[in-house]
């Protein structure tokens, strides 16, 4: 049975989408790879009785009553493989959680939206193995999923706003966080007030977490970088050091901070393999990083598929519920409806996404990823953890073996042909052998299943009548 | 933002229902809807994999069913990402050798 629209994530981009649709008579079905819709920003969390109009709060409340009344049909622990051209249409392919992974199925639509979000950038170094090494949206999933703190004693580090995030979830949850680790030097963000004084409520989300951090004292360590992680069989100390405009360690400000968790990441990546299966054009964002690319109404360059959210370039939170917003009403424009979205409404919606957009790329100028970590990652720190592929194999693929693009290394190596298919170490990849990274990111993106099937089950499904 | 207070072992003032499971033939008790990582975590284990080449230990890194590295065995069934399965009431759980298929 096809449903009007397909909306594949249930976070702020997906639950606004959905509800648009919904409003606009559309038949939907959502999916989500979690036991709750919410995202990785809300999680589960119930919605408060606050917030009105197009607020995250009031579109959950919407969503949990279309829902509710069999407007939204809402697939929970349900994985996206992969996405075809069918008819005009679209054809997902799904299979269920990893305790029922066999249980594959189908969704035909009209048009699909794509807010599959994203998860944070690594960069290796000497010790990223060791057990209580996890990422800051790890720590975060960890607290606001199920109630449980990291460690005793947690640095957050990277860089970027959301290590502020992290590190005020962590505070809040009763967390002892030893400080804060920040390669760049945040007061770089006050040269960007044209993109920053518009969207003074991100900047005081941000102070709020600064506020926090300084009412317990925790340091925020501007300008230095965690150069290795210590332990026997666990973490049990992080090195930082103070570090330069190209991040290289300055001499004689290193310093241990014992701690057995580290929350970590340097921005994020966005999970575009859908869009890439049906040949949707891709961009690389003020981030560095690969985005799907749409237009003013988030429509890609297929026909019907619309993105939103970190997809289309990391942005947060609040831009992508906007963009969520407008892709429903693309996705209801698609299906030939009029969407239940005033004029108003949506040229207002445009504009914020603009005036936030605008922000994101302040903020991803103000934090960018500089080369100095290459330094610290010797012969033996891997690079690839799912296949266990050194450093010293990664350089000598290209020293050695005349290796100029990630795809070669890859071959050479197996460097990102483990379970995770080279999210993980993509970037780690391409900025050890200094390979363009635009190039290499398109080039490497295109993964057929977005993740594991058993063979038999697709076999079985495949046969029955 | 609206943040969940995290509890630590035994702490009191949770509402939801308590999940028995066992870890390695040791019985642990979780909340119901921790992932199994978090319950884990929760009783001070942070490694439960040991891998296919180097044989080291390994538990979560992403956290939200990405990367793979926290894979576990779940009543039998290898390769279960431990950051997002939920406890089930009952649950055999069994830290992992490599493949999980005893190669």
């Amino acid at each position: 049975m096809a449903t009007d629209v397909l909306v594949v994530g249930g976070g702020a981009a997906g639950i606004a989408a959905a509800v648009v649709a919904a409003r606009s008579g559309c038949s939907v079905t959502l999916i989500d790879s979690s036991p709750t819709v919410g995202g990785q920003y809300y999680r589960g969390a119930e919605p408060p009785d606050s917030g009105s109009g197009l607020s995250y709060e009031a579109l959950r409340r919407a969503f949990d009553e279309l829902v509710d009344a069999a407007r939204i049909d809402r697939r929970l622990h349900t994985y996206a493989y992969a996405l075809e051209r069918r008819d005009g249409g679209f054809l997902l392919r799904t299979r269920g959680d990893d305790r029922h992974r066999g249980d594959v199925g189908e969704v035909e639509a009209s048009a699909v939206v794509i807010a599959t979000g994203a998860f944070d950038r690594q960069l290796p170094f000497p010790g990223w193995t060791l057990p209580g090494v996890m990422s800051g949206g790890g720590a975060q999933a960890l607290v606001k999923g199920s109630g449980v703190l990291p460690g005793q004693r947690i640095v957050v580090a990277g860089t970027g706003p959301f290590l502020l995030a992290v590190a005020h979830a962590l505070i809040s949850a009763g967390g002892n966080v030893a400080a804060v680790v920040e390669a760049n030097d945040p007061l770089g963000l006050a040269r960007h007030t044209r993109s920053v004084l518009p969207a003074a409520g991100k900047s005081a989300d941000l102070a709020r977490f600064l506020a926090a951090l300084a009412k317990k004292r925790v340091p925020y360590l501007r300008r230095h970088r965690v150069r290795r992680a210590t332990g026997n069989g666990r973490l049990e100390s992080v090195t930082v050091s103070r570090v330069g405009d190209d991040w290289q360690a300055i001499p004689g400000t290193e310093r241990l901070l014992e701690c057995d968790a580290l929350a970590i990441g340097y921005g994020f990546t966005a999970q575009t393999d859908l869009a890439g299966q049906v040949g949707a054009r891709m961009r690389i964002g003020s981030d560095d990083g690969l985005a799907i690319e749409v237009d003013a109404r988030q429509r890609t360059s297929v026909d019907g598929l619309l993105a939103a959210g970190e997809t289309t370039g990391i942005g947060g939170v609040d831009l992508a519920r906007m963009e969520g917003l407008i892709a429903g009403v693309a996705a209801v424009e698609h299906c030939g409806r009029r969407a239940a979205l005033s004029e108003r409404a949506i040229d207002r919606g445009m504009r914020d996404v603009v005036k936030l957009r605008g922000f994101a790329d302040a903020l991803h100028a103000t934090f960018p990823v500089r080369d100095g970590w290459r330094d610290d990652v010797d012969d033996t720190t891997l690079v690839c953890r799912c296949e266990e592929v050194s450093a010293a194999k990664v350089r000598s693929a290209v020293n050695d073996l005349g290796a100029r693009d990630a795809r070669s290394v890859k071959l050479l190596t197996r460097a990102g042909m483990g379970w995770c298919q080279g999210r993980v170490c993509a970037p780690a990849v391409d900025g050890l052998c200094g390979f363009d990274s635009a190039a290499s990111l398109i080039g490497g993106s295109y993964r057929p299943v977005a993740v594991p099937v058993p063979l038999g089950a697709i076999a079985s499904d495949r046969m029955s009548p | 933002m609206s943040d969940k207070a995290a509890k630590r072992p035994g702490s009191a003032g949770s509402t939801a229902a308590p999940a028995e499971f066992s870890f390695d033939g040791t019985p642990y008790r979780a909340i119901e809807g921790q992932t199994i990582a978090a319950a884990l975590i929760e009783h001070g284990i942070v490694a439960w994999r040991r891998t296919r080449v180097n044989d080291q230990p390994r538990g979560i890194l992403c956290g939200i069913g990405v990367c793979f590295d926290c894979l576990i065995t779940v009543n039998g069934e290898p390769n279960v990402r431990a950051c997002m399965a939920r406890v089930e009431p009952g649950d055999d759980v069994r830290s992992q050798e490599g493949t999980g298929y005893g190669d």
